[in-house]
């Protein structure tokens, strides 16, 4: 009753391909949008700045990229923890020597970068397909994390290769740095993050997503009604790269504010990400967020739940536990619904346009 | 898009209402062979398309006919002998350059993208006609937007043409196999081809299917003049839609002209009784 | 002008003024290799078996051997140990195939490679919270394996090679042999290569899959108890090594996933390649080019030879 779409007639191609054709779909999707910039900054606290806000919004970012790469094009990717780095690596190079540079433009530049290096990584993939390819994305990440430990260049020559975000600030206010307003950096990320995610449903309802998921589908059809292979493989890692790495940048910057380069090791980076986005759904935008979401907030509830319990557990056995509730929760989505929460969430609509007849 | 033949028109009517060709050549097959490895999947074939016809090819099982297809696309290589279409003759050519040049296609098997809608597979047909860049499609206002409309259209007639408005939205892995092979066709339609390839069109569909594909095939040879190039299996079918007909069998050609006269050749008849080879 | 010299022309020189010491560099080579081998086999049976690419073996390995060391640690004799773990592993084998494989008949290589990398982070979790995080020690006296160098004199010089290693090799030259002949010529072994290309079509003609499946995991967990026994004797065992496991990638690349020859001999070209270049053009690029060498190897073999060096070459048809 609540969510129909009778009497939602539409009288034109235009008005058909909307982002949200259904009404009660953009309300909602607006609503939620305003709710995001007002509630946080005027109630959250520091520690849901740091343990659910930032997370959610960089790696959320880095899961949208590598869904657009393994999710809309098919091209599986274990390299995200790299091209986070290159991220990373480059925006703080970029803000060191251009201190008074606005930071969404240097965040564009380390995007820029990160996405020239994707499209090196690509071009094996004329001739590479499938899981082979999951191995050079595999060289490229080991490539980069023993280059960040070696240059010295990368890190201005800090002793243990250490980055971070120095202090920065736009209009006046602080918004980067140790100084920073966590409500202020909440914002930039979430800027940066809205725009590029609507970015992203734009190309992907396109003849650029058509081109993608045809080429995951069937390559070789793809290739038989005119589909340009290589560009369009080239044009996903680029494209997917460049938002993992703005993801870097702001996990970085943002977030972390200062890491080693430990912090790019892949089983704590291209894994979790690539597990967001078989939970959230391969093959769509807000499943990149939902499974952020999902990965970042249960470790938070198993570590707030067990306490609450009264139940006294020590936080290693606590993160065996996590292994095993990941690792069951990815073999249980493949099985059942390898579309993820997203898909979950279609179906939950799809019986709310029924309620409250069952069929 | 207007029909000239009314829905309830049949086949034979519309057969009887087509012109006559020109002896414009569209492509020719000159010489073509095809090696795999030991296998020789094709041998010296040579034959032509007019413009505008409709030219079964026909034979048994493992002929070749599907391979003649895949080199025609340029999936693959000749290993001797040329393709000459539209006037230039070459011998190997990318597959998407060879769609960009006119030529559309359908598949055995079929080859539809199953993670996407009836609609959006269609729209994949139009892809060698859009050329926006990343960038505007990224931001999807004015040039992009303009662009993805107009194709939308197109795609629209192609989709009345076809009757399959119903399905539009439906993933076409969920389809049943006759409107899937429906929609493929529609997918080559929409590239507005002037060269049809069809792989055995009407495989595993029932008499009534049939005649909506024939009709479908007959009306796009009719409507856009497109020329058509059809491998399939019901001689009926063969015998009274097509204008000419080419036989293989072995990798070889066997026979070549008008449905009457293959017909009632000698050759043709033992190559579909399984009289023994040397 | 330095770097150039450094990695053309010095290394080189290096290997002429003392070719003992470039044969110890390659013996070293060979022994890893054997080790990355026997990681790597693991991997191709199952993929050979029931095309799946098993994440998780770098994580069976880890828990074959504690199972081990853990039984045997609570007093039991070494063989029965042994066994114990390789019953545990027909045991997991038998889990995984009702709770996982089972259900994913069909699905796409990626989507199978997927589920075993959860399960691989299950195995983790699992295993850290029976068997504790703490490093073990591989019984070596016990299993009767020597730790002794051989000291081989050659060319006025010599060369020393580890008892450890040889025998490493010895035994996976055995289980090559023996897997080899296994699936060219027993009629299971047809039958799981039939299981390989295709599972519907191998339901279809009466194979039973279930069965296959178990038999072939357990299979592998076997070769994971020996790569594991033999890996840790030589340094200690935990769970670090799941990431060995994604070394097993280059060795298959270069070898062809469904080739058991090909494994042994992609094994020993990474694990002398990596050495060599180590050793000799390590310094020049700044030291530790082990991490990265292997992967760039098979990337620039996939770049002219997709199929590996004994893989099947894929025809793709339309």
């Amino acid at each position: 009753m609540i969510y129909r779409e009778g009497g939602q007639i539409k009288t034109s191609y235009a008005a058909d391909q909307q982002l949200f054709p259904i009404n009660q779909d953009r309300w909602v999707i607006y609503g939620f949008l305003v709710f995001l910039f007002v509630i946080p900054p005027l109630f959250a606290t520091e520690y849901q700045y740091e343990v659910i806000l930032y997370p959610i919004l960089s790696l959320g970012l880095a899961a949208l990229g590598l869904n657009i790469l393994t999710g809309y094009c098919g091209l599986i990717s274990l390299g995200t923890g790299g091209f986070m780095a290159i991220g990373a690596y480059s925006a703080f190079k970029i803000t060191t020597a251009f201190p008074d540079l606005n930071i969404f433009i240097v965040f564009i530049l380390a995007g820029l970068i990160s996405a020239l290096f994707g499209i090196l990584i690509g071009l094996p993939s004329l001739r590479i397909k499938g899981f082979y390819l999951a191995v050079t994305t595999l060289a490229a990440h080991f490539f980069i994390e023993w280059a960040i430990n070696r240059i010295d260049w990368l890190s201005n020559y800090s002793p243990s290769h250490t980055i971070g975000g120095p202090p920065r600030d736009m209009f006046g206010i602080a918004v980067m740095g140790p100084e920073a307003d966590p409500a202020a950096k909440y914002i930039i990320m979430l800027i940066v993050v809205v725009a590029l995610g609507f970015t992203a449903k734009n190309l992907v309802r396109g003849r650029i997503g058509r081109s993608w998921m045809a080429i995951r589908d069937m390559d070789i059809a793809a290739e038989l009604i005119g589909i340009k292979p290589l560009q369009t493989k080239l044009l996903a890692f680029a494209i997917s790269s460049f938002y993992i790495g703005v993801s870097g940048a702001l996990y970085v910057l943002m977030y972390l504010e200062s890491v080693d380069p430990e912090a790019f090791e892949i089983l704590t980076t291209s894994f979790p990400v690539l597990f967001m986005i078989i939970i959230g759904g391969l093959g769509s935008i807000m499943g990149a967020f939902m499974g952020a979401a999902f990965i970042v907030m249960v470790p938070v509830l198993l570590r707030n739940l067990f306490p609450a319990l009264g139940i006294d557990i020590a936080s290693h056995v606590i993160q065996h536990i996590e292994f095993m509730l990941f690792g069951g929760l990815i073999v249980f989505f493949l099985i059942v619904e390898p579309n993820g929460l997203a898909r979950l969430w279609q179906i939950v609509k799809e019986k709310l346009r029924l309620w409250p007849f069952p069929h | 898009m207007n029909k000239t033949v009314s829905q309830d028109a049949t086949v034979e009517q519309a057969i009887a209402g087509r012109p006559d060709h020109t002896a414009d050549i569209l492509l020719s097959v000159d010489n073509v062979s095809l090696n795999f490895g030991g296998v020789k999947a094709l041998q010296d074939v040579s034959f032509n398309i007019r413009r505008g016809e409709i030219r079964a090819i026909i034979g048994p099982n493992g002929a070749g006919k599907s391979s003649m297809l895949n080199v025609i696309n340029g999936f693959y290589h000749p290993s001797e002998g040329m393709i000459t279409y539209k006037g230039e003759a070459r011998s190997d050519m990318r597959p998407d350059i060879v769609a960009r040049s006119g030529i559309a296609r359908t598949f055995q098997n079929i080859a539809l993208f199953s993670g996407m809608s009836t609609l959006d597979n269609i729209m994949t047909g139009r892809n060698t006609m859009m050329n926006r860049n990343f960038l505007w499609q990224a931001l999807h206002l004015g040039p992009a937007k303009e662009e993805e409309l107009a194709h939308r259209a197109k795609a629209e007639e192609v989709i009345d043409f076809l009757e399959i408005q119903a399905i539009r939205k439906v993933p076409v892995g969920r389809l049943p196999y006759g409107l899937q092979k429906r929609v493929e066709l529609g997918r080559a339609l929409a590239a507005e081809p002037e060269l049809l390839l069809l792989d055995e069109p009407m495989a595993g569909m029932n008499a009534e299917e049939k005649e909506d594909m024939c009709r479908f095939i007959l009306d796009v040879n009719d409507e856009f003049g497109t020329t058509i190039a059809l491998i399939e299996h019901d001689m009926s079918v063969v015998m009274d839609i097509s204008d000419r007909v080419v036989v293989l069998d072995y990798g070889v050609k066997i026979a070549d002209g008008s449905p009457d006269k293959v017909r009632s050749n000698q050759t043709v008849i033992d190559a579909y009784l399984g009289v023994s080879h040397d | 002008m330095d770097f150039l010299y450094n990695v053309s022309i010095d290394p080189v020189l290096q290997i002429v003024e003392d070719p003992v010491f470039f044969i110890q560099v390659i013996a070293e080579g060979l022994m890893a290799g054997v080790m990355y081998s026997l990681v790597a086999l693991g991997f191709c049976l199952i993929y050979k078996a029931s095309g799946v690419f098993n994440f998780a073996q770098g994580i069976f390995i880890v828990f074959a051997v504690l199972c081990m060391i853990t039984v045997f640690e609570y007093g039991v004799p070494i063989i029965p140990a042994v066994i114990i773990a390789f019953l545990a592993m027909v045991a997991l084998s038998w889990a995984i195939e009702r709770i996982v494989l089972r259900n994913m008949v069909n699905q796409e290589e990626i989507i199978m490679f997927m589920a075993t990398i959860g399960l691989s982070f299950f195995l983790e979790g699992f295993g850290q919270t029976i068997f504790g995080g703490d490093s073990k020690l591989v019984p070596v006296e016990a299993l009767h394996l020597g730790r002794d160098a051989i000291i081989i004199p050659m060319f006025g010089s010599s060369i020393r090679l580890q008892e450890l290693d040889l025998t490493a090799g010895v035994i996976a030259a055995l289980l090559v042999g023996i897997l080899a002949l296994f699936f060219q010529k027993t009629p299971v072994g047809r039958a799981l290569r039939a299981v390989a290309d295709d599972h519907q079509a191998a339901l279809s003609v009466g194979i039973p899959l279930q069965w296959m499946w178990v038999v072939v995991w357990s299979v592998a967990g076997l070769v994971a108890l020996v790569a594991g026994i033999m890996w840790g004797a030589s340094s200690s065992v935990d769970f670090s090594l799941v990431v060995i496991a994604l070394k097993a990638l280059p060795v298959l690349i270069l070898g062809g996933f469904t080739s058991v020859p090909g494994v042994i001999v992609g094994g020993l070209i990474i694990g002398v390649g990596e050495k060599v270049a180590e050793i000799y053009w390590g310094d020049a690029l700044g030291g530790s080019i082990e991490e990265w060498f292997a992967y760039v190897l098979a990337l620039v073999f996939l770049m002219f030879r997709p199929q590996g060096l004994f893989g099947e070459k894929i025809i793709e048809r339309v």
